[in-house]
């Protein structure tokens, strides 16, 4: 199987690809948008990106169960991060009233 | 099927660093997330599919644009301080980090000999195996998970409680 076919067809090369795009746009939307909230979501897809890649290896050597509970705990902080990271948010929203990161570049009012 | 849910990702995330609107970029972002719960059907792993509709695209998307709305930041502010030497180089620094890495990746022979004679897979990942493994091996981990979840919950409501 060569590298194009691989892709196409959905072998362990063309996942580790998509996973690699993903977090490629996951960086450019952080560094590029100025709202906290897309800058948060660009975080996001760079998690999930990672998540593609783990499960395509432990697909690609055997199919271990572990990697899916190692999934699980990934989502569990995943899922700790989205609450902290909203509720901070929304108190920078408070006091500044704005959402945008250049605005808050000092956190001292 | 691959290249299908390959392209849904793929669109999804491009959709959503080109949209203007939050919402809207919040929608293509559950695209994303519901191809990716395809990639992983196609990995013969339903319970991760199962868990990324509910956890990302149920849960933290809700979290998320329910945040958008509360706010009411639905457009982007205009710029402070326009910064085009920034934006160019990130935009440089970011393709060429792509660029290298496939390149890498599809020039790798290690990958390509694991992509032929990977080792067979003995089924699709039930939830009895995993639940298994993580009972009988990751007991605390688990355990832990709890008490990080409670720990960010509490934290949260205490971040945003105006005067606790």
């Amino acid at each position: 199987m060569t590298g194009m076919d691989a892709i196409l067809s959905g072998g362990l090369q063309g996942y580790l690809v998509v996973a690699l795009l993903l977090f490629a746009i996951g960086l450019a939307t952080v560094l590029l948008r100025r709202t906290l909230l897309m800058q948060f979501m660009g975080v996001e897809l760079m998690l999930n990106a990672a998540n593609v890649a783990l499960l395509a290896f432990a697909r690609f050597r055997g199919g271990d169960a572990q990697a899916t509970v190692f999934y699980l705990f990934i989502i569990a902080v995943a899922a700790c991060e989205a609450a902290i990271g909203l509720a901070l948010v929304i108190g920078l929203y408070r006091h500044r009233g704005t959402t945008d990161s250049d605005r808050a570049a000092g956190l001292k009012q | 099927m691959f290249i299908t849910f390959a392209f849904v990702t793929l669109l999804g995330a491009l959709g959503m660093l080109l949209q203007k609107n939050v919402i809207v970029a919040g929608l293509c972002m559950v695209a994303t997330f519901f191809g990716v719960a395809g990639l992983f059907l196609l990995l013969a792993n339903p319970v991760a599919a199962a868990l990324q509709i509910i956890v990302y695209s149920g849960a933290i998307m809700v979290l998320v644009l329910f945040v958008i709305m509360m706010l009411n930041s639905h457009e982007e502010e205009a710029a402070q301080t326009a910064r085009p030497v920034q934006r160019w180089v990130s935009v440089a620094l970011v393709a060429a980090l792509a660029f290298g890495a496939v390149k890498l990746v599809l020039t790798s022979a290690g990958l390509r000999a694991m992509a032929v004679s990977g080792e067979p897979m003995p089924g699709a990942m039930t939830l009895q195996k995993v639940g298994t493994t993580l009972f009988a091996e990751h007991l605390l981990g688990f355990e832990v998970a709890g008490i990080l979840l409670l720990a960010a919950m509490v934290g949260a409501v205490a971040l945003t409680k105006r005067d606790l």
